[in-house]
């Protein structure tokens, strides 16, 4: 049994026939090849798999594909801006907020909802707002640190520049 | 005398070189990998803690549509192997001793076909005794694990009897005198529980076959580890195997080691097409042989009443789980942490590593020193108090310094032990009037550096690029990045002309992994050297060029120019293309690892060369902590971390390290332990074995005292990954102690536990 629909990630409508009963991060991975949304527990723990469904963090092992059906999916690869890194994810970056980098897309999903919702965080508002992602590596200080400098100044700047 | 440390940390901060691809995704983890014809894999786990198989019939899951292969031990060399005991096999060989333990594999053409093929192997057992209780497991009749442990071949260092895999033990001096001498004794009994490193990626392997060579991709910390464990099990020469790492998704020590490479391998071979294994978390928490073992420490100290510590006895229980993984070192390592960084002049300590039907204990981030350094610093603030000291100054008085002698004999060179627990008293504000609810409280700690063989090639293109082609590996830590900032300095660049090429055992030269702290220790010894020879070649081409003497030429900025006359110069660029058409710039190095130093008066039975260390990094932490008294529940609210790791090549990063390792302590303080029943984990999830998060995260304020060491690695520096995870569940205990009265001699401190002894 199988179902027949499209589903649209990051503006580009994917035509799908899969198993109604799987999970949207298995379709994203498996079906639709965006690797860049991690899988940690499967189990709606860690936060690895974290997309923005119109808008909304939320961790895409936790609903199904269908699910998703007639609504925006935004996955880290659509949060770069043509070629620019976003502020978050140059911030991310320049602070020492990546270190292995596993939870990293999650986390940089779950930090632009943050600041979608609240332009201007304190330092314990991004706690409470990252605490659905998990990061074994950081202790999350460079995390916190690199969000809560004033985006001032902190321009867009080429993917390359870094490396 | 040290030379004086070079201030780098001043210089533009080293961002990461692999950053852009991990904050946009198209970072690629083994995971991540697919390929044409590629099968799913999937273990079949014991699931028992202690049994005989009676029956193991894999007919009907060949029989499964979609299956490629089935494998048991029938099916593979008859091969032992571990370092230290050989006391492992591939799948289990008629007993299975833990619940881990994998029984059967097989390859199939989806997920979903790999576990009904699974489901439909029919295996009985018949139960065996439980060794639940490492204390317990030690008496002579108690049952064994290894009923045949005297036949396995093992290491002729290694003291072992029945259930006790190794034994060790330091001894220095007299301790029945000094504890006679002393005016105060002090004894205390410590029990942590055992944890796990939990990377946030699960472990994953690809393997595929072209003729005879086998390629496989795996989320391994040491792929050459991982490669002559292959070669081993599987009977295969070195140039067969190429393990590649692809991104690694954290590890922790919990990669270490090899695991199911080659049951993957196997299982390509068998199915003439490539196969992925996946692990799901729960396979991530139970099967790895790599845990933290869980402990029961027992210190008895003698002081004088002015302070002076004048004698230690010691002994260590070390649950090692069902087979001995890399733990061989870990009993002598566990009484170096007893003994601690103090002058002790008299010390008798000793361990055991016990089997038991436990998951095999191995490696994970600083082994062995979190759970005997918060026993050991509890005991510390205890001893002080029994003397009517106050616990800073307790520690100035008795830490190991420059030139005194440590507890195993050992002279120091310029350490700054002194200096990491006076910045982190002051910076903590210890003394300071504080709620009646927060307390501060500080522990120290101590780790080794290791010294091993690692190599690297250096090479610049015709466009004078460069590139770093080396064994060592980068598991997030950035140790591998900062490689680029040694061979920059070396050629007058910038870390920014080069890339860095590993993490393939084919391509490489040969490094131990990212294990023990030690990738820039070592291979930045490797890349030095390896960049030395290029830099000596281009000095050649440039003396030639500007009818100067070589060892005039200066190489700084991008640019060869002869001392003293800046003007007449000549660029790398040009010089790279000069070479282009004649002798290639290319540098290959390896270099001495540094020597151990001497030690005296101390004798060891079983010993693992763990009593002399080089290098030796400090560390003292400080932490307020904040206890809620209806609840038992600790928050965690600043912590001071000063830490003497020789001289910092990558501030940024050596920040993140101290960062991480830090909140790995936290979580061991508070939340992090492994729940037996029956012999098997009972919260093998995320909900209910509880890291960290961003929330309960507090303010880390970290601070290196700088001392460019001599007989370390390059510049003076010393190793840093595992030193921030050893002194914080320490400190967070004296903390908690001052706040509860009574002490808590349990880990991790959790609410209930907090909430009992507070009575
Ligand atoms: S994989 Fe979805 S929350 Fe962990
Ligand atoms: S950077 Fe490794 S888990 Fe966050």
């Amino acid at each position: 049994m199988t179902r027949t629909f499209d589903l649209e990630v990051n503006g580009v409508a994917y035509p799908l026939t899969i198993d109604p009963g799987r999970s949207l991060l298995s379709v994203l991975r498996g079906e639709i090849g965006l690797t860049g949304t991690k899988e940690g527990c499967d189990d709606c723990e860690c936060g690895a798999c974290m997309v923005l469904i119109d808008g909304q963090p939320v961790n895409s092992c936790s609903l199904l594909a269908a699910q998703a059906e007639g609504r925006s999916v935004t996955t880290i690869e659509g949060i770069i801006d043509g070629d620019r890194l976003s502020e978050i994810q140059a911030g991310l970056l320049d602070e020492g907020g990546v270190q292995c980098g596993f939870c990293t897309p999650g986390m940089i999903i779950s930090a632009t909802a943050l600041f979608a919702r609240n332009p201007d965080p304190t330092p314990d508002e991004i706690r409470v707002g990252l605490s659905g992602n998990l990061c074994r590596c950081t202790g999350y200080g460079r995390i916190i640190e690199a969000l809560a400098v004033d985006g001032v100044g902190r321009a867009d700047r080429p993917a390359e520049s870094g490396s | 005398m040290a030379i004086a440390a070079e201030s780098i940390d001043r210089r533009p901060r080293l961002v990461r070189a692999d950053g852009p691809e991990k904050v946009t995704g198209t970072a690629l983890y083994t995971a991540d990998l697919r390929m044409t014809g590629m099968l799913a894999a999937k273990f079949l786990f014991a699931e028992v803690a202690h049994a005989r198989i009676t029956r193991l019939d894999v007919s009907g899951a060949r029989l499964v549509p979609g299956v490629f292969a089935v494998l048991t031990a029938a099916d593979l060399p008859d091969v032992r192997y571990s370092a230290g005991v050989a006391d492992r096999t591939l799948f289990a060989r008629d007993v299975v001793r833990f619940e881990g333990e994998v029984v059967a594999a097989v390859a199939a053409v989806t997920d979903e076909a790999a576990r009904r093929a699974i489901d439909a192997i029919i295996v009985d057992y018949e139960p065996l005794a439980i060794v639940d209780d490492p204390e317990a497991a030690r008496a002579d009749d108690a049952p064994l694990v290894h009923p045949h442990w005297a036949d396995y071949e093992s290491d002729p260092s290694l003291v072992r009897h029945g259930n006790v895999a190794a034994f060790s033990s330091i001894a220095r001096g007299d301790v029945d005198a000094g504890m006679a001498q002393a005016d105060v004794v002090v004894a205390g009994r410590y029990v942590a529980d055992g944890s796990h490193a939990a990377p946030i990626e699960p472990r994953a392997v690809v393997a595929r076959w072209e003729g005879e060579k086998v390629t496989i991709w795996t989320s391994s910390q040491v792929p050459f580890a991982a490669r002559d464990g292959v070669c081993e099990t599987l009977r295969l020469p070195t140039n067969r195997v190429r393990v590649i790492v692809p991104h690694l998704g954290g590890g922790f020590g919990g990669k270490c080691g090899f695991h199911f490479e080659p049951h993957v391998a196997a299982l390509a071979r068998a199915a003439r097409r490539p196969v992925k294994l996946v692990f799901t978390r729960r396979e991530e928490f139970i099967a790895p042989d790599r845990r933290r073992e869980s402990m029961i420490i027992e210190i008895t100290t003698g002081v004088n009443n002015d302070g002076t510590i004048v004698a230690r006895r010691g002994h260590v229980i070390l649950d090692n789980g069902a087979y001995i993984a890399d733990a061989a070192f870990f009993p002598q390592l566990a009484a170096m942490h007893v003994a601690g960084p103090y002058v002790i002049p008299n010390i008798e300590i000793s361990a055991e590593l016990v089997y038991t039907n436990h998951q095999p204990s191995g490696s994970v981030r600083a082994p062995t020193a979190p759970q005997t350094t918060w026993a050991r610093e509890s005991h510390t603030d205890e001893v002080a108090a029994a003397v009517g000291l106050d616990p800073v100054e307790f520690r100035l008085l008795n830490a190991v310094d420059t030139a005194k002698i440590g507890p195993t004999g050992q002279t120091y060179d310029e350490i700054g032990l002194i200096e990491c627990i006076r910045r982190a008293a002051d910076s903590a504000g210890w003394g300071r009037p504080l709620p009646d609810d927060e307390a501060i409280g500080v522990a120290i700690g101590w780790w080794p550096s290791f010294p091993v063989a690692s190599g690297a090639y250096v090479k610049l293109d015709s466009d004078g690029a460069g590139q770093i082609i080396t064994g060592a590996q980068e598991c997030g830590t950035g140790a591998v990045m900062t490689l680029r900032r040694l061979a920059a300095d070396e050629l007058g660049m910038q870390p920014d002309d080069f890339q860095i090429v590993g993490q393939d055992t084919a391509v490489a030269p040969y490094d131990v992994g990212a294990t023990g702290s030690q990738t820039l220790f070592n291979n930045g010894r490797a890349v030095v050297a390896a960049a030395g020879q290029v830099a000596e070649q281009l000095r050649n081409l440039a003396a030639d060029r500007l009818e100067a003497s070589a060892a005039d030429i200066v190489l700084d900025s991008g640019v060869a120019h002869v001392a003293g006359t800046p003007d007449r110069n000549v660029s790398i660029i040009e010089l790279a293309a000069i070479a282009a058409r004649g002798e290639l710039l290319i540098g290959h190095g390896s270099g001495q690892p540094p020597a151990t130093p001497e030690i005296s008066g101390t004798t060891c039975v079983g010993d693992q060369g763990m009593a002399a260390w080089v290098a030796p990094q400090f560390s003292c932490h400080a932490v307020r902590v904040k206890l809620d008294r209806d609840t038992g529940v600790v928050r965690v609210l600043e912590v001071d971390a000063v830490h003497d790791s020789g001289t910092i090549i990558n501030h940024l990063g050596a920040v993140g390290q101290v960062e991480g390792g830090v909140m790995m302590g936290v979580g061991q303080a508070l939340s992090e332990g492994t729940v037996y029943g029956d012999g098997r984990q009972r919260n093998a999830a995320l909900l209910e074995y509880k890291l960290q998060t961003a929330a309960d995260s507090p303010t880390v304020r970290t601070q290196f005292v700088e001392i460019a060491t001599e007989g370390a690695g390059p510049r003076g520096a010393k190793g840093l990954a595992e030193a921030p995870n050893v002194a914080t569940a320490g400190a967070v205990a004296n903390a908690i102690a001052r706040l509860t009265g009574e002490r808590l001699r349990r880990l991790p401190m959790t609410p209930e536990r907090v909430w009992e002894v507070m009575g």
